[in-house]
């Protein structure tokens, strides 16, 4: 091009542009042809240009400003970055704005509201003045209801573990419906990848998506990077990038959070069915095949298909480990139990593949809530569509850091809090919505999840001095039969939560990692932390993101292969 | 299919109504197994005793029976754990049937399985008495159930739901807690069979497997997590009552081993003595015998095992019961086998015919084969139990056969009756470890002082007139008198410590005497 004649600029994002030239072309006009015009010199229109021989766009540029264009060569990668920095305000407005606008009731913009906040404050009230009058009795009473939430909430994962394991050979598509897909019957595929920093992974990410087994016309992957990740954008910028793969900058507004800019990338987005990957994530190749076999076979009020993940990473150490152990049961046994028993699913973090058209009629993920995910599949569940639950795995990279682990999962803590706020605004509106089965499930897996790792330090506090020190202030604290009850509890509820995730790990042949269900204690101590900590960013600032690193496993990421 | 199991409910109803009538006319004309008597106590204790009750609520044992009679506390014409065994025998039925109906449909096997819950002597004692056998064989059959849909299947719902049977179960039997150990070479050979070889004969697959350093180590973690997933739960929950008994008895073995939590002790203390003083020698009690005598008492076993000839793990399955009681008989040396090992032998033979009676092509040849042994079934039923070496047992056969009133309880019927016509502000002091036949009958247990009300009672041993106004002692003649202090040798050491004391005979019998104290 420069042989040609045609002036190229590396340091195209300090060029200086006119808002009135800005103002007369569309974002989605200049990303398609990779060229925007910035500003009016010397007569000319100068025009940034990734393919100055672009005629349609010239002539564009002539006719809407009466005036030649003055061609700047500048990389594909730059244009988009300045089209969507200077152009895209109004999507990011909408991106934030949308869900807060058109059903604030839904939104997590309001943390607290008035009613939840005068309950929470005279229920402490309340709790205070009966420890004042009658500490021993308020003592008991708050123990036995702590204590026999504990239980049920435990005994009633236990029934969702078995109700999902007995569908554990249960192939919700099989091979030969994979096999029997026509590729022209297949529609457009928008798969979604948030990243942030993401430079280590980024070319691992490309390679595994490549591996996915569709056609490659009928893919529309936006690669969404924010404004201000140059690495992730140099990384993109030195790769030898797939046409498929399309950028979508994300101009900068706050929150900075994941659904955010999802909802940013969603106006761009093309296919009949979206999907959203992490960056470190490998998905079982025919996984859109099976998404798309699955929605055909469903009635038409099924919005979205959740996908099971685990970790390929498993083995590395304790922590993954433990992960490992978590993400089996979770996925492979409650969420298939929820289904079965049609109680609202939170969707998991990535592979949750969305019809788009009723994405967008939802509102889309709640760019204030920092679990968008769970938020969606309640607000979808409310709305009376379905979720499913697919056989097909997206490997993961398990955290191996713990305090990076504490980081993401006080993140996760966080957001359940905030679901659990946002949707209990109105209870009776709720239980109306979801009906019964729905808000005692919704009660039990979004509400009980924070409490219960707030309070199990606490008990088990109690426990160990009762046990080792034999606190006589415990006892004369608590009658027998409290006590009796506590430790009952306690005991059985270990030991069914401890089985559950052996169960788990024995169904997905992980052998190895059955004894270390025993550590579980230990590791939901690990959760109290997080929880914890969630709970202070709550109060202090309900839309941080924080941000999880990937990429820090010594382990190889297996080849995605077709189980 | 939602037909037949309303039309199966019905009959199970039916079964239940049945053996509730059949329990009815048995009371009626004055039976009692000790086991249902003691749970009556407990439940009285529970619902009208005044004190630290927490005890007897939790570490009485069995516990599952107990609770199960504890819930039909509320109805008074039948004794509540003769409800429950009734009921639980008819649920027994309903899960047999309604596993049969989803196989087959073939009626033929309905009906045997109705001859057998309603004429089967043992399944009648089983049903009537009172005792936990009920929900014994229920889990025992939910349990060896799932580890058949295991075999089938290798999903995890079916292991851990096995195990959970299993829990139930050993907390319904705490014997059955053995069975795990006949489990441990087996759950080798189905992990064996469950590796992905060629090879298809058993000892080979296992040649294979250990010299093959990928396969032995996936074999022993396989074979370990099988064993953990079969057996963690019963050994932690037998570990957490364990210490809840450490805690709240001080004793690890306190629901096992103290008369006052299990009736058990003093059932075994009996056959003891009745072993020990019998001049006949029980050869039919020897081992190996032992189970020549199960096949005899339950040919349809034989049935069974031919069904499953195919696969030696699954042969290897039905023969742990076989173990067990062989295991039980050397362990439990002078204690006799209860009715419940021998009707396991019945229902385990019926599962496997309902699981696997369809795959055979002579159908005409089994049936007949089935429906002559089922006859012979029933008639070595009513010989077994009328030969017992358990005098409950043999009771039962010569009650319904003679029709005549059993007199065995109206000495204590007598007792409480007397009792219960105290003044009401009178007190009795009772030890429950061997007089809870009599505190069964007698409608009022606050007027009572029993062991459970811990601190009151120890100090109404040491100055029974600050106290109570009456006390119960066992005589010389009462067969368990040793598992109390409240016997025949009480009143001359009391004495001798409070000069003071005065006693009176108010009312006696052949084993206890009531004593007034002045």
């Amino acid at each position: 091009m420069i042989n040609a004649g045609y002036p190229f600029r590396e340091a195209v994002r300090e060029q200086e542009y006119d808002p009135e030239v800005l103002s007369k072309i569309e974002l989605k006009f200049a990303e398609q042809h990779a060229a925007l015009p910035l500003r009016i010199e010397n007569g000319r229109v100068v025009t940034l240009m990734a393919d100055p021989s672009n005629q349609l766009f010239i002539d564009f540029v002539r006719f809407t400003y009466d005036r030649e264009p003055e061609i700047i060569v500048a990389s594909d990668l730059d244009i988009v970055w300045m089209s969507h920095k200077l152009l895209g305000d109004k999507y990011v407005k909408s991106a934030v704005y949308e869900l807060l606008n058109r059903d604030p009731a839904n939104s997590a913009f309001i943390t607290f509201s008035s009613g939840q906040l005068i309950f929470m404050f005279v229920l402490l009230a309340v709790v205070v003045i009966g420890l004042v009058t009658s500490f021993k009795n308020t003592s008991i009473i708050i123990n036995i209801l702590i204590s026999v939430f504990f239980l049920v909430a435990i005994l009633f994962k236990m029934f969702l573990a078995l109700v999902g394991s007995r569908f554990e050979l249960h192939q919700a598509v099989t091979r030969d419906e994979v096999k029997d897909l026509k590729p022209d019957d297949l529609p457009i595929y928008t798969i979604l990848l948030p990243v942030y920093r993401e430079d280590k992974l980024i070319k691992k990410l490309i390679w595994n998506l490549q591996s996915l087994d569709y056609p490659r016309e009928m893919l529309d992957i936006k690669l969404i990077i924010e404004e201000d990740d140059d690495k992730t954008m140099n990384a993109v910028r030195n790769l030898d990038f797939p046409a498929i793969f399309e950028v979508v900058v994300v101009p900068f507004h706050m929150p900075k959070t994941k659904p955010k800019a999802c909802n940013y990338a969603l106006h761009f987005s093309r296919g009949k069915y979206l999907t959203i990957y992490d960056a470190e994530d490998i998905p079982d190749t025919d996984q859109l095949k099976k998404v798309v076999a699955l929605f055909a076979k469903l009635p038409s009020n099924y919005t979205c298909v959740q996908c099971a993940l685990n970790y390929f990473n498993r083995n590395e150490n304790f922590l993954t480990r433990m992960f490992t152990l978590e993400y089996s049961y979770w996925f492979d046994y409650m969420l298939p139990g929820l289904d079965t028993l049609d109680i609202p699913i939170p969707l998991g973090g990535t592979s949750n593949h969305f019809k788009l058209d009723n994405l967008v009629e939802l509102g889309a993920w709640d760019p204030f809530n920092v679990t968008e995910d769970a938020d969606l599949g309640v607000r979808a569940y409310a709305k009376g569509y379905k979720i499913a639950i697919v056989n097909s795995t997206t490997f993961e990279e398990a955290n191996n850091e713990p305090f990076n682990w504490i980081r993401q999962r006080s993140r996760w803590i966080k957001g359940y809090m905030q679901t659990y706020l946002v949707h209990m605004r109105n209870p009776l509106a709720l239980l109306r919505k979801v009906g019964w089965r729905g808000f005692l499930g919704f009660n039990f897996f979004i509400g009980a999840t924070p409490l219960t790792f707030l309070v199990y330090p606490f008990l088990l506090g109690i426990f160990v001095c009762y046990l080792v020190f034999d606190l006589s202030t415990i006892r004369t604290l608590f009658p027998d039969w409290v006590l009796f009850m506590s430790i009952f509890n306690l005991m059985v509820g270990n030991i069914l939560m401890i089985y559950i995730n052996m169960m788990a790990v024995f169904k997905r042949r992980f052998y190895e990692l059955i004894l270390f269900s025993i550590a579980n204690p230990v590791y939901w101590l690990m959760h109290s932390v997080a929880a914890f900590k969630g709970l202070y960013q709550l109060i202090v600032k309900p839309f941080y993101w924080e941000k999880t690193e990937h990429g820090l496993s010594k382990v190889n990421s297996p080849t995605n292969v077709v189980k | 299919m939602r037909n037949q199991s309303k039309y199966l409910l019905l009959v199970a109803v039916l079964l239940a109504v049945y053996y509730v009538l059949c329990g009815f006319y048995l009371n009626h004309l004055g039976y009692y197994s000790q086991e249902a008597l003691f749970y009556m106590e407990k439940s009285n204790i529970i619902l009208h005793g005044v004190g630290d009750k927490l005890k007897v609520m939790g570490l009485t044992a069995p516990i599952l029976p107990f609770y199960s009679s504890f819930i039909f506390s509320a109805i008074s014409f039948v004794p509540p754990p003769v409800i429950a065994s009734s009921v639980c025998m008819a649920i027994l039925f309903f899960l047999m049937a309604s596993t049969l109906f989803k196989r087959s449909n073939d009626i033929f096997y309905i009906f045997i399985l109705l001859i057998i819950f309603l004429l089967h002597p043992g399944m009648l004692y089983a049903a009537t008495s009172g005792k936990s056998i009920g929900l014994v064989l229920v889990f025992f059959f939910l349990f060896f159930f799932n580890l058949l849909k295991f075999y089938r299947s290798n999903t995890t719902f079916h292991v851990s739901i096995a195990s959970i049977c299993l829990v139930i179960l050993i907390f319904c039997d705490y014997k059955f807690i053995w069975l795990t150990l006949f489990f441990i070479p087996l759950v080798l050979s189905i992990t064996v069979k469950s590796l992905n070889l060629g090879e298809q004969e058993s000892i080979f697959r296992l040649h294979q497997s250990f010299n093959n350093p990928s396969l032995r180590r996936k074999l022993i973690n396989k074979t370990f997590a099988l064993y953990i997933i079969l057996f963690i739960l019963p050994i932690a929950c037998i570990i957490c009552y364990k210490l809840l008994n450490l805690t709240h008895a001080q004793d690890l073995e306190y629901f096992n081993e103290s008369p006052y939590a299990t009736w058990t002790v003093l059932a075994d203390k009996l056959s003891f003595d009745s072993l020990s003083t019998s001049s006949v020698y029980q050869i039919p009690e020897i081992s190996v015998l032992l189970s020549l005598k199960m096949i005899v008492f339950c040919p349809l076993i034989l049935v069974a095992i031919f069904l499953f000839r195919d696969s030696t793990y699954q042969i290897l399955t039905l023969l742990t019961p076989f173990a067990l009681i062989e295991f039980l008989h050397i362990k439990y040396d002078k204690v006799f086998l209860p009715q419940e090992f021998y009707l396991m032998f019945v229902v385990l033979a019926l599962l496997c015919i309902l699981y696997r009676a369809q795959i055979v092509k002579r159908q005409g040849i089994l049936k007949l084969v089935v429906g002559v042994l089922t006859l012979v079934q029933l008639v070595t039923g009513y010989i077994f139990l009328k030969n017992s070496s358990v005098s409950e047992e043999r009771n039962f056969i010569s009650m319904i056969e003679s029709r005549a009133p059993d007199t065995r309880q109206d000495e204590n019927r007598a007792l409480a009756k007397y009792l219960n016509n105290l003044p009401k502000d009178s007190h009795v002091l009772i030890d429950d470890a061997i007089a809870y036949p009599v505190v069964a009958f007698t409608g009022n247990v606050r007027k009572l002082t029993l062991p459970y009300q811990e601190g009151i009672f120890l100090s109404a041993i040491e100055a029974p007139d600050k106290y109570d106004n009456y006390i119960l002692l066992a005589t010389d003649k009462n067969e368990v008198t040793g598992f109390t202090q409240l016997n025949d040798k009480y009143i001359p050491i009391i004495t001798r410590a409070n000069g003071g004391l005065k006693f009176r005979r108010v009312y006696e019998t052949d084993d206890w005497v009531l004593y007034k104290i002045f």
